[in-house]
């Protein structure tokens, strides 16, 4: 909205030539993280309570580890602060004609109003185990997933036909190879539904899912900018993506997003953020890094996701139902630390760690390749 | 094409000379067939109306054909014109039967329902019965029948799919009544039963199957089947009796039960000692497909078992005859009866008012056979026997041992008294007039309209395996000490029941049904099946290499050796030999069953103190690389040690780097003290001074959600205590001031 208006008044007149800050993106990528954290700051109080009064409430589930049985009652849904808080930032300091941001609004919103519906069902049912079936769930996230693919290998690429198919991997200067549309749609299907449930599954412990996103947020911001600048992404070698620094501030805006529901979220968390807030922001982070080109990146960056999804599907398909023992003491990741004999706080402090290590090491990769 | 149309002219067609009079050739066919078919359905409805006809069909076993003649013999005595028609399979118990009564019988196609999964034999099924329902459009055309009687079982499907056909096309006046014997309805007939006219049924129970047709008459029974003096029933016999025998009937239904056939001979030697006062009567049956020929398999085992002088005393009180047509002569000199549960046998029995030894055949849809034998017991009229599942030879077999068969035969007969009893009960049980009520159904005169008079069977379903394990699970968590599962599962023959089941699914293929057969059979206190157990437990088939590529072991899998572990410690009996498998398990290659093994070990510690080789066993897993078994086997070390031993190795884990194995190790130094094994001594403060006692975890202290549930907790019991609260006196201000003044 500012965005706008300012170039409307640039154009105007030379009196409002100041206005040209807006075209700085570092300057708009702050100010968008500052108005999501105070508009989250602004409406918690007031959503907390109103999910309280509504009996919004977490449900119990049956994990098998005694600290689970503390949780249930605590407000949840926290996720439609976050994506409301996101959205209000870019509202206003968004550029709503750029592709690049739409498309991972449009993921957010998605995967967020599965996540409500899921949400909603468990409360409705009162049973943390019976949300929105497995196969409805997938079916919708495959949906979105096939539509994403489609406009990333499609006619209406944002990143252009020349490099919309190519793979870039970490740590190497040029794109390895090209999958061609028809894999690489079908890669980008799976990476989506995999990195939404990676999410989903790592929300289980005050605070886990939510600095690691930061986290990777944040790094995959830096990166949208790079990208999104002509002579760093020059320097860098990297393919240069005339609109990707738009991602940056959509960046921001998220980590101070994150940054205000940690607020609230942090061991003994006053709300969670339900299906709503870790689908929505496995969304984001899906949709962001396909766009960026660094989903090769992901695994790495991302890696608390991805070892958390892992270990729950192999513990769960090949162990349990399969070949009948425990691969594993307890999974996903943190059910395993905690049964090891770790505390919440001490499981979830020393993840966010490794994850920030990991974002470190991602960073990494903008120089060594 | 026959006839191609011109782009600029619709209506310039063009024939050849074949075409046209192709088409001319199929219409006329077609007229002529829709003139016929019109033609014959008008016959029908005049031969219908004039002539009463009707088709009988149902089979595959005695249990569906005779209630169909009971119900033919019922229509002959009221209007002795009737003309009947027997529509069966080829090979099946009717063609037997019905030929000897004497109904012309005819044959169509058929096959018992193979399932919903796709499959070579849901494509048989689906051909064979086409085919059965054409053939039987053909016979309604030609036998035009006022109704068809149908009694169930895949033979009765074609001409009840055909009927319902052409009731459709308003083709045929015909009514369908349907007769379902069981409670649970067979799969066909639940399919079909809710088109056909009526559904009549033998129990109540059923109605919540058939709630828009069904009515419930009971279970046809024929004439022949009534009591008839013992000198009367003697004379029609193809066997003589000797005078002043206890006479024992045995049989599986018409179509034989190779568990009874078996138990039976085995049962002979037993019997032999008491031949002088004994007369055996065997209906071997007529079962000659699926591998198990009745007839031959019996004498097989009868010449396996027996030396041939042996045989020749058998002679003496034993006779043996595939099927008995005058069946009701055979239960008449009969003293007491060993059956199956079917509703057919069962309601005979009743019938007659004998008493009778039941073995129900497991699994089957609803337990049916069960549920009937249970109810018949509680109504006091019978004994219940069940089979077990074992493996013989890699056959997975029932089995009801011959001992077991002959002691309760003959602790029954010794009885005379408890026969009496048995007798006159078992002829309440069930109710009679059955053929009446079906007559005046299907005549629709209330002719017979009598709802009352019968016993109604206790209906408490059968718990499936699921359901039970969760039942006796949480019966066990609420109080091991005292944990009796028959109160859990219902009463002592249901659990018997539970039991023989749990057994049986030991066998099964896939894992988890073993799993689950291993929990049920631990929770359900079956110690018969302990060597079974330990034979799984001890079991190192290895599994497919692809399994074991992602860790799998053996063909018995991680948690069912947990689970048996587990189940032997319910199990609660220490022999020698659970206690060289329990010591095996110690080692076993699987973290959880070592550590269930630990756990185990201090549950038997008590029986195992002083037991050098098992100390040495635990104090071997305290150095495991899993630390769940560390702490386990820190745990039992301190309820099996004797000595020093014992503390030293505990004091060695002072350091150990999970909390969770230093905790267990001082919780087993605490049972070590208060097992009187060490003195506590300002040496032993010394030494468990130097354990590292920081931890990673911690519990936290919610203090307002644990005033919330002590108050929760409050309101509840108050609630059940019907306390009356006086209500605090608040009074309007008027009368405070008059108080006042």
């Amino acid at each position: 909205m500012i965005y706008e208006i300012c170039n409307f008044l640039m154009q105007l007149s030379e009196t409002f030539s100041f206005f040209r800050l807006v075209n700085y993106i570092t300057f708009r990528a702050i100010m968008a993280a500052l108005t999501a954290v105070i508009v989250l700051f602004l409406f918690s109080r007031y959503f907390i309570l109103f999910v309280h009064r509504r009996c919004l409430l977490d449900q119990v589930r049956e994990t098998g580890i005694d600290s689970a049985f503390d949780k249930r009652g605590t407000p949840t849904m926290g996720g439609v602060l976050i994506v409301g808080s996101v959205l209000c930032s870019m509202i206003i300091w968004g550029n709503w004609r750029n592709p690049f941001l739409l498309c991972s609004i449009a993921g957010m919103l998605w995967f967020g109003l599965i996540g409500f519906y899921d949400d909603m069902a468990k409360v409705r049912r009162k049973s943390g185990d019976s949300g929105m079936s497995e196969k409805c769930k997938l079916l919708l996230q495959g949906g979105f997933a096939l539509l994403f693919a489609w406009i990333c290998v499609g006619p209406y690429a944002p990143l252009g036909p020349e490099l919309a198919t190519k793979v870039y991997i970490p740590f190497y200067k040029h794109a390895l190879v090209d999958f061609g549309p028809y894999l690489y749609g079908l890669f980008i299907f799976l990476f989506l539904i995999f990195v939404t449930n990676a999410v989903n599954i790592t929300d289980g412990l005050d605070g886990l899912a939510i600095t690691p996103t930061i986290f990777v947020v944040g790094v995959l911001g830096i990166f949208a900018y790079v990208e999104g600048n002509r002579i760093y992404s020059a320097y860098l070698y990297y393919p240069y993506l005339r609109n990707a620094g738009e991602l940056a501030i959509f960046g921001a805006a998220f980590l101070g997003a994150g940054l205000g529901f940690l607020w609230y979220n942090a061991y003994p968390a006053q709300i969670f953020m339900g299906d709503t807030g870790s689908l929505a922001i496995g969304g984001t982070m899906a949709v962001i890094s396909v766009l960026l080109k660094q989903e090769m990146l992901f695994p790495l960056l991302g890696g608390l996701f991805v070892s958390e999804a892992l270990t729950s599907q192999i513990q769960d398909k090949i162990g349990v139902r399969w070949i009948g023992r425990r691969i594993f003491y307890r999974a996903p990741l943190h059910h395993n630390l905690q049964h090891k004999g770790m505390a919440e706080t001490k499981v979830v402090i020393r993840l966010w760690i490794v994850s920030g290590i990991l974002a470190l090491i991602s960073l990494a990769t903008l120089k060594l390749r | 094409m026959f006839f191609s149309v011109h782009p600029n002219n619709f209506f310039h067609l063009e024939y050849t000379v074949v075409q046209s009079s192709l088409i001319v050739a199929f219409v006329l066919v077609f007229v002529l067939l829709v003139g016929l078919i019109v033609l014959a359905s008008r016959r029908w409805r005049r031969l219908a109306e004039s002539e009463p006809r009707v088709i009988l069909t149902g089979g595959g076993t005695g249990g569906h054909v005779n209630p169909a003649l009971a119900i033919a013999e019922g229509i002959k005595k009221r209007d002795p014109d009737t003309q009947f028609l027997y529509v069966g399979v080829r090979g099946k118990a009717e063609a037997v039967i019905v030929r000897r009564v004497g109904y012309p019988l005819v044959f169509v196609s058929s096959e018992g329902f193979p399932g919903l999964r796709p499959s070579f034999r849901t494509l048989r099924f689906l051909c064979r019965l086409s085919l059965g329902v054409v053939q039987s459009l053909f016979i309604l055309f030609r036998f035009a029948p006022r109704w068809v009687v149908a009694t169930g079982g895949y033979v009765s499907a074609p001409i009840i799919i055909a009927t319902l056909i052409l009731q459709a096309l308003r083709l045929s006046p015909t009514k369908i009544f349907l007769h379902e014997q069981n409670s649970i309805p067979g799969q066909l007939n639940a399919f079909l039963g809710r088109w056909v006219d009526r559904v009549l049924l033998t129990f109540p129970q059923t109605l919540s199957f058939f709630k828009k047709n069904g009515v419930v008459v009971g279970y046809p029974i024929r004439g022949s089947i009534a009591l008839k003096p013992r000198e009367e029933a003697q004379k029609d016999l193809s066997f003589t009796l000797p005078p002043g025998r206890q006479v024992v009937f045995a049989f599986g239904g018409s179509q034989g039960a190779r568990t009874i056939n078996r138990a039976l001979v085995d049962a002979l030697r037993h019997l032999l000692p008491h031949r002088d006062r004994l007369f055996i009567v065997h209906g071997m049956g007529l079962n000659q497909a699926g591998g198990y020929d009745a007839a031959a398999d019996t004498r097989a085992r009868l010449e396996a078992s027996f030396e041939p002088e042996e045989r020749a005393m058998l002679d003496t009180f034993y006779y043996r005859q595939d099927y008995f047509h005058n069946i009701g002569n055979v239960y008449s000199i009969s003293d007491l009866i060993v059956c199956r549960s079917g509703a057919g046998s069962l309601n005979e029995i009743s019938q007659l008012g004998k008493p009778a030894i039941l073995i129900p055949k497991a699994n089957l849809p609803g337990d049916h056979q069960v549920m009937n034998a249970r109810a018949m017991k509680h109504g006091g009229g019978a004994e219940i026997l069940f089979e077990d599942t074992i493996v013989e030879q890699g056959e997975v077999l029932e089995k009801l041992e011959g001992g077991v068969l002959a002691e309760k035969i003959l602790r029954l007969l010794n009885s005379p008294q408890r026969l009496n009893e048995m007798a006159a009960l078992s002829g309440q049980f069930l109710r009679r007039h059955a053929v009446e009520r079906i007559l005046s159904e299907l005549y629709q005169d209330d002719s017979y309209n009598n709802g009352t008079g019968y016993k109604s069977i206790p209906f408490k379903p059968l718990l499936t395996n699921h359901r039970l394990l969760l039942v006796l699970q949480r019966a066990h968590q609420a109080d091991p000490m005292g944990y009796n599962p028959a109160s859990a599962a219902g009463d002592e023959d249901d659990l018997t029941y539970y039991q023989h089941r749990a057994a049986g699914l030991l066998s099964h293929e896939p894992w988890q049904d073993r799993n689950l057969g291993v929990k049920l059979i631990g929770l359900t206190l079956y110690r018969e099946k302990i060597p079974t157990l330990l034979h799984m437990l001890s079991d190192t088939t290895p599994t497919s290499w692809i399994k074991r590529c992602f860790g799998g072991d053996f063909k018995q899998v991680g948690f069912i050796r947990r689970n048996i572990v587990q189940a032997l410690q319910i199990l609660d009996q220490l022999d020698p030999e659970v206690e060289r498998h329990l010591l095996r398990a110690m080692e076993d290659p699987y973290f959880e069953v070592r550590s269930q093994a630990c756990i185990a070990a201090a549950h038997f510690g008590p029986q195992l103190v002083g037991k050098d080789n098992w100390l040495q066993a635990v104090i071997q897993r305290l150095k495991d690389s899993c630390f769940e078994v560390s702490v386990e086997a820190g745990k039992a070390v301190g309820e099996i040690g004797v000595d020093h031993r014992a503390l030293d190795v505990l004091l060695q884990l002072k350091e150990s780097h999970y909390w969770q194995v230093r905790d267990a190790a001082l919780k087993g130094i605490k049972r070590l003290l208060e097992r009187r094994v060490i003195a506590p001594s300002p040496e032993l403060l010394k030494q468990i001074a130097s354990f590292i006692l920081t931890t990673t975890d911690f519990r936290p202290h919610f203090s307002i959600k644990e005033t919330y549930q002590t108050l929760q907790k409050l309101c509840r019991e108050r609630e059940s205590e019907n306390v009356v609260y006086a209500a605090p006196e608040i009074l309007p201000e008027t009368a405070l001031r008059k108080r006042m003044s």
